[in-house]
C-alpha cells in the first residue's frame, strides 16, 4: 500500500488547509486525500473547537446560525456560554475535569431546541490541544429513545455462541441489521495482501447479494484504513448532503489543520462519497472489526434511499458490539482452526488407512477421500513408485518434472527439521510457473524422505480463476461517475486484476503444520512397508534357500536310490541265469532311464546354482572366451566336420568370463548337435548398429546394447515351437536323437543373460538354420 | 596294546546299505591288505576313533551326508584334533556340489571323490581309491594306542 510520502506531486491545496469543498474534485489519488482533516463537517450538525484553558471559540461551523441561531463570526473569540448557556458549560467543565475524554467523544447532554432550531445532542472530545463539541440531531425523547441495553444484551448473548467465523460474522450481520434497520450489512474481511472479500452479509430480500464478492485494496485507501484503527464507528447520515466548512478553517494560533479523526460529523472523504454515489448508496454505517493492533476487517452497513439518522445511543450500541464480535473473533478463529485441523486430521489418518490397505501410497489417490482432500487444493501431484499420480487440476508431467527438479535445490525444501516448500505466488520465485500460473499459483509441496525424490505437491489455482468479481465488467454496465471513470466499477475490477494476478489464495499455519504431522504418518507408513517388504525379501531368500535344498536333495538324496537301481540292474544283467529272452534288454533300459534320470538332476542342480552364483565382473576379450569354448566342444566339432566362422574380432566386454563361455559353450553344442550336414558351417559373430537389420528381431530392451550371435546352418525351429525352447527340460525332439541331452541347455544360457541383465532371443527359419542373439549390457569396469 | 602284525583298518562311514555293498565289493575287488570296518553314521566314527585301545585306522572313506553328525562334522572333528588329525580322511560323496567339495579340502580332507551313478564306475572308483591309499601311499604311524 503506498502512502502518502511516495508522492511527489505538488497537491493542489499545498501549503495552506485543506477543505473538501474547495479542492475535493482536484484530488485524483485515494492516498493522497486528507481523509483526517477534510475542514468540514457533514452539515447536519455544527461543530465548535474550543481552547482547553478558557474554553472561548477557536473555529466554528460556518452553520451555527441555522442549527445553534448564532452566526459564526458573533461566536469567534467568545466563552462557549454564549451557545450553551451556564448551567450546560458548568455540566461541560465537570464533564471535562472528570471524564476521559481525550480522542473518545462522550455524550454531555442535549441542547434544547431554541425559535426555529431543534433540540441537538452534545458530544464533546478533546484531541490535539483543542476542545471539540459537536451537535447532532437528537431522538432523546422518552418516548423514542429505545432500550439499547436490552437489545444489545441479547445480540451479545447471540454472539458469545457461535463456534465459528462465518457464525460470528452472520450473527453480527443480522444482529447489526435488527438495530439499525439498514439495507445491507456486510462483514468486509481484509486478506493479506490487503485485497477485500465479503465474507458475511445480511440484506434486504429484494437486493442482489454480495457476499463473496472480492474487492481490491484500493477500495479502501490507507487513510481511511487508519483511520478504522483508531475509531470503532462512523456513520454518513446522507451521501452527498451539504458539508458545512470550518471558520476559520485553520487554528487560529498555531495555524493547524483540525484533526476530526473522532468526530462523528466528520465530512466524508470526496473519494468515498463518490465511490457510494456510482453504487446508489445513500447512507452507510461502518464499524471496525481488530484483532488487537490489527484491523482485521469491518462491518460495513449500506443504505439504499434517503438519510438515515443513527444517534448517539444507537452508534454506542453498534461500537459496542464491533468491540464484543472484535474479542469473539479471535476465539472463534480458534476454534475454527481447531475444527479444521481436526477434520484434516481426521482425513490424513483415513488416508493412511487407504495406503495400509491399498497399493501403498497410491491407495489415497482413490476412494472416499483423495489426497485432494488433505489439504482444501485445487490439484495434488504425489511422486512416487517413479511416476507422478495427479488428481485434479495440475500442471503437465513435464512442468511437474522441471518444477520438482528446481524444488530439489531450494535449501527450504531440503530442510531436516520442516521439509516443505509453500508459496502464494510461484511464479514470482520460480519464473517458468508462470506458464501454469492458472492452476498452480500456490504450491504447498512436501518431501517425503531427505533423501530420493519422493514428494507431494499440493496446488492452488489463481485466484483469478477462482473468485467472484465486484464490479465485473461481466456483471454490471460500465458507468462513469461524476468525475469521470476513476472508482467505477470498471477501474476497480482493472485494479483487482492486476492485484491477484499469479496469485493464489494463501496457504494457513495450520495448514502447513498439520502437512508437516501428515508427513510424520506417511514416512511412518513407508517405514513400515519397507519393514514388510524387508520381510518379503527375507522370506523370499528363504524359499530361494529352500529351493536350493530342495535341488540339492533332488540331485543328491534322489541319486543315492537311482544308484542302487542302477547297481541292482547292472547287477541282474551280468547274471545270465534268467529265462526271459528280453530280460538284458529291460534292464539295459532300466538302467539307461537311471542314467537319464542322473543327468536330470544334474542339470536341475546346475540350473539352481546359476540363479544364485554372484557374477564376478572382469573386462574379458570374448575372442579367448570364444577359443575355451571351442576347444570344451572340440569332440563334437570334429565329429560334425564343423567349420566355426568369425567375420569379425569381438570386442572386450565387462562380464563374468565363466558364466559367458558357459552361454557360448551351450549355444555352439546346441548348433553343433541340431545339425544334420555334410559339413556344418557356424558362425559367431557381433552386431553393432551398423549392422543390425529388421530380420534380426532386436527386442526393444537390447537397443543400444552390444549384441552376439551363434549362427548354424542346422535344423532349425518351427515358428510354433519358439517360445518353447527357453523351457526347463522342454526338448523340440526324441530324448535321444540329436545326442540326446536334458534339455536344460537354453534355460541356462537364458538365466546367465538375465543375470547379467541382457536378454537372449532367436530367429529361425525351418530346415535351413537357427541365430541365436543375446545382448550384454556395458558396464564400467570393476 | 599294539599289534604290529594286525591287518590296516578302513572305516567306511555310509548310511546306505547298496554303497556299503557296492564299497566292501570294490574292497574285496582290490585285494587290499586290510580289515574293512563299517559305521553308518559320523557320531558312530568319532565314538569308534575315541574309544581307548582302539586302534588307528589307516584310512577312513567317508559320506558326507549321513545321518546325526554328518560327514562334514566328522571330518572337522577328526582334523582338528590332536591325535586323529594324522588319519587320510577320503570323502566319498554323491554330491559334485563345489561347495562341498571346497568345504571338505578346507577342513582337511586328503581327497574328495563323487560317487559315479553307473554301477562299474562307482566300483571303480572305491577300488582305485583303496589301492592307492593302502598300497602306494606311504601311511603315517598312526597305529599306536
Amino acid at each position: 500500500m503506498s502512502i502518502s510520502e511516495d508522492i511527489t506531486v505538488r497537491l493542489p491545496w499545498d501549503g495552506q488547509p485543506y477543505s473538501i469543498k474547495r479542492f475535493g474534485v482536484a484530488i485524483t489519488n485515494c492516498d493522497s486525500e486528507p481523509v483526517q482533516t477534510p475542514g468540514c463537517i457533514e452539515g447536519h450538525g455544527a461543530l465548535l473547537v474550543l481552547d482547553p484553558i478558557d474554553l472561548t471559540m477557536l473555529q466554528v461551523s460556518d452553520n451555527t446560525e441555522a442549527l445553534l441561531g448564532i452566526a459564526p463570526a458573533t461566536l469567534l473569540g467568545q466563552p462557549v456560554d454564549r451557545v450553551l448557556g451556564a448551567d450546560a458549560t458548568d455540566r461541560l467543565r465537570t464533564c471535562l475535569a472528570h471524564m476521559s475524554i481525550e480522542c473518545n467523544p462522550l455524550y454531555v447532554l442535549t441542547h434544547p431546541g431554541q425559535d426555529g432550531t431543534l433540540p441537538l445532542d452534545v458530544t464533546v472530545h478533546a484531541i490535539d490541544d483543542v476542545i471539540i463539541v459537536e451537535f447532532e440531531t437528537t431522538a432523546r425523547t422518552a418516548a423514542q429513545e429505545p432500550d439499547y441495553y436490552a437489545l444489545i444484551k441479547q445480540s451479545v448473548s447471540r454472539l458469545q455462541q457461535v463456534s465459528t467465523l462465518q457464525a460470528l460474522g452472520d450473527v453480527a450481520t443480522q444482529e447489526i441489521r435488527a438495530l439499525t434497520g439498514l439495507d445491507r450489512v456486510m462483514v468486509y474481511q481484509f486478506h493479506d495482501d490487503g485485497h477485500g472479500e465479503v465474507v458475511a452479509e445480511s440484506c434486504r430480500p429484494d437486493l442482489p447479494p454480495w457476499l463473496g464478492l472480492h474487492y481490491p485494496a484500493h477500495d479502501i485507501p490507507e487513510p481511511a484504513r487508519e483511520i478504522f484503527r483508531r475509531v470503532w464507528i462512523r456513520s454518513l447520515r446522507h451521501v452527498g448532503a451539504p458539508l458545512a466548512e470550518l471558520v476559520p478553517l485553520a487554528h487560529p494560533h498555531t495555524g493547524q489543520a483540525l484533526n476530526m479523526t473522532h468526530c462523528a460529523l466528520r465530512g466524508a472523504s470526496v473519494m468515498y462519497t463518490e465511490y457510494l454515489h456510482n453504487i446508489h448508496v445513500t447512507s452507510t454505517l461502518t464499524l471496525s472489526i481488530r484483532r488487537g493492533e490489527k484491523l482485521w476487517g469491518l462491518i460495513s452497513c449500506h443504505h439504499y434511499e434517503g438519510a438515515v439518522t443513527l444517534p448517539y445511543g444507537m452508534r454506542a450500541a453498534c461500537e459496542l458490539l464491533a468491540q464484543i464480535v472484535s474479542l469473539q473473533h479471535e476465539s472463534a478463529e480458534n476454534r475454527e482452526h481447531l475444527q479444521y485441523r481436526l477434520q484434516l486430521e481426521e482425513t490424513h489418518q483415513q488416508l493412511i488407512a487407504q495406503a495400509f490397505r491399498g497399493e501403498g501410497l497410491s491407495g489415497m489417490m482413490v476412494g472416499p477421500s483423495t489426497l485432494l482432500d488433505a489439504v482444501d487444493s485445487t490439484g495434488v501431484a504425489l511422486f512416487y513408485q517413479d511416476r507422478w499420480w495427479c488428481i485434479g487440476a495440475t500442471p503437465s508431467l513435464a512442468q511437474l518434472e522441471a518444477l520438482s527438479v528446481w524444488l530439489s535445490t531450494r535449501a527450504d525444501f531440503g530442510s531436516t527439521t520442516r521439509p516443505i516448500f509453500v508459496t502464494d505466488a510461484l511464479s514470482s520465485l520460480y519464473p517458468a510457473g508462470e506458464h501454469f500460473a492458472d492452476v498452480a499459483s500456490g504450491v504447498l509441496a512436501l518431501a517425503l524422505a531427505r533423501t530420493g525424490t519422493n514428494r507431494i505437491l499440493w496446488f492452488r489455482s489463481e485466484i483469478l480463476h477462482k473468485i467472484n468479481w465486484a464490479g465485473s465488467p461481466h456483471d454490471k454496465p460500465i458507468t462513469l461517475g461524476p468525475h469521470g471513470p476513476r472508482l467505477t466499477p470498471r477501474r476497480s475490477f482493472e485494479l483487482f486484476v492486476e492485484s491477484v494476478r499469479h496469485r493464489a489464495t494463501p496457504w494457513s499455519a495450520i495448514e502447513s503444520d498439520t502437512v508437516l504431522r501428515f508427513r510424520t504418518l506417511l514416512i511412518e507408513f513407508i517405514a513400515s512397508r519397507a519393514e514388510h517388504l524387508g520381510a518379503l525379501n527375507n522370506e523370499l531368500t528363504r524359499s530361494n534357500e529352500e529351493l536350493d535344498s530342495f535341488a540339492f536333495i533332488a540331485s543328491h538324496d534322489l541319486k543315492e536310490p537311482l544308484r542302487g537301481i542302477h547297481k541292482y540292474a547292472h547287477q541282474l544283467a551280468a547274471d545270465a541265469g534268467g529265462k526271459d529272452p528280453q530280460r538284458p534288454d529291460r534292464l539295459q533300459s532300466l538302467m539307461r532311464l537311471t542314467l537319464r534320470m542322473d543327468s536330470l538332476l544334474d542339470s536341475l542342480l546346475h540350473f539352481s546354482r546359476v540363479g544364485r552364483i554372484e557374477l564376478q565382473y572382469e573386462r574379458v576379450d570374448l575372442n579367448d572366451v570364444i577359443a575355451d569354448a571351442l576347444e570344451m566342444v572340440d569332440a563334437r566339432r570334429a565329429a560334425n566336420n564343423a567349420i566355426v566362422l568369425m567375420p569379425q574380432r569381438l570386442p572386450d566386454v565387462v562380464c563374468d568370463r565363466v558364466r559367458v563361455r558357459e552361454v557360448f559353450v551351450n549355444l555352439l553344442s546346441n548348433a553343433l548337435k541340431y545339425n544334420k550336414q555334410a559339413g556344418v558351417r557356424i558362425e559367431v559373430g557381433y552386431l553393432d548398429e551398423d549392422n543390425i537389420t529388421p530380420q534380426m528381431a532386436l527386442p526393444p530392451e537390447a537397443v543400444g546394447h552390444p549384441v552376439f550371435y551363434v549362427k548354424d546352418d542346422g535344423i532349425g525351429i518351427a515358428p510354433e515351437h519358439i517360445d518353447q525352447v527357453f523351457k526347463m527340460f522342454k526338448r523340440l525332439h526324441g530324448r535321444d536323437d540329436y545326442g540326446g541331452g536334458s534339455g536344460a541347455g537354453l534355460t541356462i544360457v537364458k538365466k546367465l543373460v538375465e543375470r547379467h541383465g541382457g536378454t537372449v532371443w532367436l530367429t529361425s527359419v525351418l530346415g535351413q538354420g537357427s541365430t541365436f542373439y543375446f545382448s550384454l549390457p556395458a558396464r564400467e569396469t570393476p | 596294546m599294539h599289534h604290529a602284525f594286525e591287518l590296516p583298518t578302513v572305516v567306511l562311514v555310509e548310511d546306505s546299505d547298496e554303497d556299503a555293498d557296492t564299497a566292501e565289493t570294490a574292497f574285496i575287488g582290490s585285494g587290499v591288505a586290510a580289515s574293512l570296518r563299517r559305521v553308518t553314521s559320523g557320531d558312530a566314527c568319532i565314538a569308534l576313533l575315541k574309544t581307548p585301545g582302539q586302534l588307528m585306522p589307516a584310512l577312513v572313506v567317508m559320506d558326507l551326508n549321513t545321518p546325526g553328525m554328518d560327514g562334514r562334522k566328522a571330518l572337522s572333528f577328526i582334523k582338528s584334533d590332536f591325535l586323529l588329525k594324522a588319519i587320510p580322511v577320503v570323502i566319498l560323496s554323491t554330491s559334485a556340489s563345489p561347495q562341498d567339495r571346497d568345504f571338505c579340502y578346507a577342513a582337511g580332507a586328503n581327497a574328495y571323490h563323487v560317487k559315479p551313478i553307473r554301477y562299474p564306475d562307482h566300483l571303480q572308483v572305491v577300488e582305485s581309491l583303496l589301492k592307492y591309499w593302502l598300497v602306494e601311499v606311504a601311511l603315517p604311524a598312526v597305529g599306536g594306542a
